[in-house]
């Protein structure tokens, strides 16, 4: 299953959805408190939406879909943003690495490929690997990239309590806690003007940091 | 002094208040027995400061006024902490629901 947690993505999730169902994969949207017409538009294009009546941030809306995944024995749990900056043919990449016996699969844009990154987002993520390199001692080449893949066994293991974009962070806690078996994969990430006025600001990795000092 | 008289007031209609407060169950006896005990402090202090300057110098503290004031700020970080965790626990549960009522309308429309 691919979990697309949405907020406000009228314009692109017809599109994203599209390509994830074109490739076969189950897409399920995350309509999280959208005032859009999200919803309807992912419907339309073949998702199975589940809606939050209000919005309660990406982390909440990735559980939500990891919660129906579960109930509905899914094996796999790919995570993928609703932007329309990833690409769905690299899901095959990193579900090859969860049958191959890894249980998360994390996709890396610096192993792979950027395309109209902003200076300022390649130092705040630099300087966020360092942060994740002292919490929680993995030795990785990206962080806070939400195009992942997960054995559900693996996901029940975890205890994910972030509702906003700490949850980024929490995940990578927990492979470490829960010394989960994760491999990096190259993916291709592209920033696109509209993907850039719906990422967030770098200043939210005070808010980030606040959230993971408070709510552990 | 007019000052002492404001702030004995001031403490007597938050004593009233709190007690309406537990009379009506907006809150527990202990957060009423608590708090009394906070504003009785503060006529206390109030009435008598030489209180105050005695504990002050027992601790080190050069003025009472200093002394009252240090006690006011740990208590006022020890409630925002409390408030804090509070707030945590009720935007957890929040997303519980939230996360289960989305789930289980998804149930029922199959």
């Amino acid at each position: 299953m691919v979990i697309i947690p949405a907020l406000n993505e009228g314009r692109k999730i017809g599109e994203v959805v599209r390509e994830v169902a074109a490739l076969g994969y189950d897409a399920a949207v995350i309509d999280d408190g959208s005032k859009d017409d999200t919803a309807a538009v992912a419907k339309e294009a073949g998702a199975l939406v589940l809606s939050h009546v209000i919005n309660r941030g990406q982390g909440a809306a990735l559980r939500t879909g990891i919660g129906y995944a579960r109930r509905h024995n899914y094996e796999f749990a790919v995570f993928f943003d609703a932007d329309g900056q990833m690409s769905a043919a690299e899901i095959e990449k990193l579900i090859d690495v969860l049958k191959s016996g890894a249980q998360v699969a994390l996709g890396s844009r610096f192993l792979g490929t950027t395309e109209g990154m902003p200076r300022i987002k390649w130092l705040t993520l630099k300087l966020g690997l360092i942060f994740t390199r002292l919490t929680t001692g993995l030795k990785l080449t990206d962080v806070h990239n939400g195009f992942q893949a997960w054995r559900l066994s693996a996901l029940k293991a975890t205890n994910l309590v972030q509702d906003r974009q700490a949850y980024a962070s929490e995940l990578l806690q927990e492979i470490s806690r829960c010394r989960l078996v994760f491999q990096e994969v190259p993916v291709t990430i592209k920033y696109t003007r509209y993907s850039k006025s719906k990422g967030q600001s770098v200043f939210n990795a005070f808010n980030i940091l606040w959230d993971l000092i408070i709510k552990r | 002094m007019p000052i002492q008289f404001i702030l004995i007031l001031a403490a007597a209609v938050m004593i009233i208040r709190s007690f309406f407060k537990l009379k009506n169950r907006e809150i527990r006896i202990g957060e009423f027995i608590t708090w009394l005990g906070i504003w009785l402090a503060v006529i206390v202090v109030v009435i008598y400061p030489d209180i105050a300057s005695f504990l002050a110098i027992k601790l080190g503290v050069t003025r009472g006024a200093d002394l009252v004031i240090y006690v006011a700020l740990v208590l006022i970080f020890y409630l925002f902490f409390r408030f804090l965790v509070r707030l945590e626990k009720i935007e957890k549960d929040i997303t519980k629901i939230v996360s289960h009522v989305t789930l289980n309308d998804e149930t029922k429309k199959k």
